[in-house]
């Protein structure tokens, strides 16, 4: 789903932001990048989502050859890639359902979609109740589950968060992390810059680490690959589950926490949610 | 209809948040345009005029009397390129001018009179344009048989160099106004893209195209362009209907009409043109913009 191969970038002046970077990201993986600030985790993530070209290498997005696409071909990549970011960038003179809504009217699709469409994804994140608020008056949490609803919407393959629980408590971190591990059992690919590592370690995922530019932790490496028949795309690769790392209890009371936050989300909307994506699918522009 | 209402009312919109600096760049346009327009009206004027005393104007070759055949050398004139017609003013006919423009004046009339073979034949050589006057005199000095070359001179290049001075002069304040007006109107699509700088970020996130982010501002562009033309035709043609009077009155001498045909024809191109510094004036502006550029 995401493949970066032997990626440089270096800033105008010199600065070195990555160093001979390869990654392989398989469809439905969730992955955390972890590392110290100025560790290059955000400059992964801006090349993921084809803001920023790599300086050498080669990186391929859902199929596509990113690093090579020419710039009028980008709207058409970003429509598959979700994104989150620290300071959620909600519009705030709009509504949560009008910011949701906004993902699918940019993109031209039809009204009868938006309507149907923005309240099961606002059910996904908890905010059913909250669809007539602005941004000021919602909190931090749910400011930044507008962003990811937003995010997921258009039923991207691809979600890109970076540091989405940078602004918020623990608790409400853990929230978010539920919803986000909620869209990746949908199938949605999910790649995640964060410092948190409690979360990093509750969650049970592949970790890769960065330090000054270089991958320094792989741990899904060193274990044997296979070819993903059910994938179209060649390159795509499933590396075997990662090995857990840590047990952390501290980010186990904060998930079960964070279990009554979402306790008013039933299980089956997620069917509900994955049957949307049929018909989604079928309306997919010309 | 839907994607129009879009392009439309964000147009609209981004006009209403920055009503003051878009009045700016309309007022800007329409003063700019006025004056391009009251410059096309003036040339046109200028111009006119000036063909109609250039119509006036000829070359006058008076003759030798040893000249017998008359007829050839008046066709042979006639055949070069510049000229474009050749009167024969036969002596008769030169005594009765000569008498009657000096038929105040006793002494010369009685000169006249007394004598009239010393008034000489001539022919009077309208030139193809005025330009060509000074060439056709030098030609007709060197013919044999003409005596003497006479015309307008220096009031006939004065008169050309005035019609051409003021049409370079036209076109180049056009040119400057028109520049100027792309210039503001850039501004304020620059200023449009600023205020919205956050929505565009997202839009561009969730994969918007990049027609779909520009085309409101190329519209709003192009709304004010035509809105700062429409406001110069209009005040520019009715400055023209209701002074046409008064200033007729005040110089006479020059004929201020211009045809229904031209006037039409230049408003419409005034319009055109307002649209298009309006695109242009934008399309610079979200070329140059980082928060527009992919």
């Amino acid at each position: 789903m995401i493949r970066l191969e032997n990626v440089t970038k270096v800033y105008d002046g010199g600065v070195v932001a990555l160093k001979d970077v390869s990654i392989d990201v398989a469809k439905g993986e969730f992955v955390f990048l972890v590392g110290p600030s100025g560790s290059g985790k955000s400059t992964l993530i801006r090349l993921m989502m084809r803001e920023e070209r790599p300086t050498n290498g080669g990186i391929w997005i859902a199929g596509k050859h990113a690093s090579k696409m020419p710039n009028w071909k980008v709207p058409h990549l970003r429509r598959s890639i979700g994104t989150v970011f620290q300071d959620f960038k909600l519009l705030p003179n709009k509504t949560v359902f009008e910011n949701v809504a906004y993902a699918l009217e940019v993109t031209g699709r039809p009204r009868h979609l938006v309507r149907n469409q923005v309240p099961q994804v606002l059910k996904l994140v908890g905010l059913s109740t909250k669809t007539d608020r602005y941004p000021r008056q919602l909190s931090g949490g749910e400011q930044q589950r507008v962003s990811i609803a937003r995010a997921f919407v258009n039923r991207p393959l691809i979600l890109l968060a970076d540091e989405p629980t940078g602004n918020l408590d623990p608790a409400t971190s853990v929230g978010i992390m539920r919803i986000l591990d909620r869209i990746n059992r949908t199938g949605t690919t999910v790649v995640m810059a964060t410092h948190d590592h409690a979360i990093v370690d509750a969650m049970r995922r592949r970790v890769v680490q960065l330090e000054r530019g270089r991958i320094v932790r792989d741990q899904s490496r060193g274990v044997y690959e296979q070819r993903d028949t059910a994938e179209p795309e060649p390159e795509a690769e499933v590396p075997t589950p990662p090995a857990d790392e840590i047990e952390p209890s501290r980010a186990e009371r904060e998930l079960a926490a964070a279990e009554a936050d979402l306790a008013e989300i039933p299980v089956d909307d997620l069917e509900e949610l994955t049957e949307g994506m049929a018909d989604d699918s079928a309306m997919e522009e010309s | 209809m839907s994607r129009f209402q879009y392009v439309f009312g964000e147009a609209l919109r981004n006009m209403g948040r920055n009503a003051l600096v878009v009045l700016g760049a309309v007022l800007a346009v329409f003063v700019s345009l006025f004056l391009v327009f009251g410059t096309l009206m003036f040339g046109q004027i200028a111009s006119s005029n000036a063909d109609q005393w250039s119509d006036d104007v000829r070359v006058e070759a008076f003759l030798n009397d040893e000249v017998r055949n008359v007829e050839s050398l008046q066709s042979e004139i006639s055949d070069w390129a510049d000229v474009a017609e050749v009167d024969y003013i036969s002596k008769p006919e030169a005594v009765e001018n000569a008498k009657e423009i000096f038929k105040d004046n006793e002494a010369v009339l009685g000169l006249i009179e007394e004598d009239p073979s010393f008034i000489p034949a001539s022919l009077r050589i309208r030139p193809v344009d005025l330009q060509d006057y000074d060439r056709i005199a030098s030609q007709l000095e060197a013919t044999p048989g003409v005596l003497q070359v006479v015309s307008a001179g220096d009031a006939v290049n004065q008169l050309i160099s005035l019609r051409d001075g003021l049409q370079v002069f036209s076109w180049a304040l056009a040119i400057a106004l028109g520049a100027a007006a792309v210039a503001l109107i850039a501004n304020t699509i620059h200023m449009a893209v600023y205020a919205r700088r956050e929505e565009i970020e997202i839009m561009k996130l969730v994969g918007a195209s990049n027609w779909y982010v520009r085309v409101p501002f190329l519209f709003e562009g192009m709304l004010e362009g035509l809105i700062g033309g429409l406001l110069a035709v209009g005040v520019g043609l009715g400055a023209y209907r209701l002074g046409f009077d008064q200033i007729q009155g005040l110089v006479p001498l020059i004929d201020l009409t211009v045809t229904a045909d031209f006037l039409t024809q230049r408003s419409i191109l005034i319009v055109l043109f307002g649209v298009a510094v309006g695109a242009v004036g934008s399309a610079i502006s979200l070329t140059v913009h980082r928060y527009i550029r992919t």
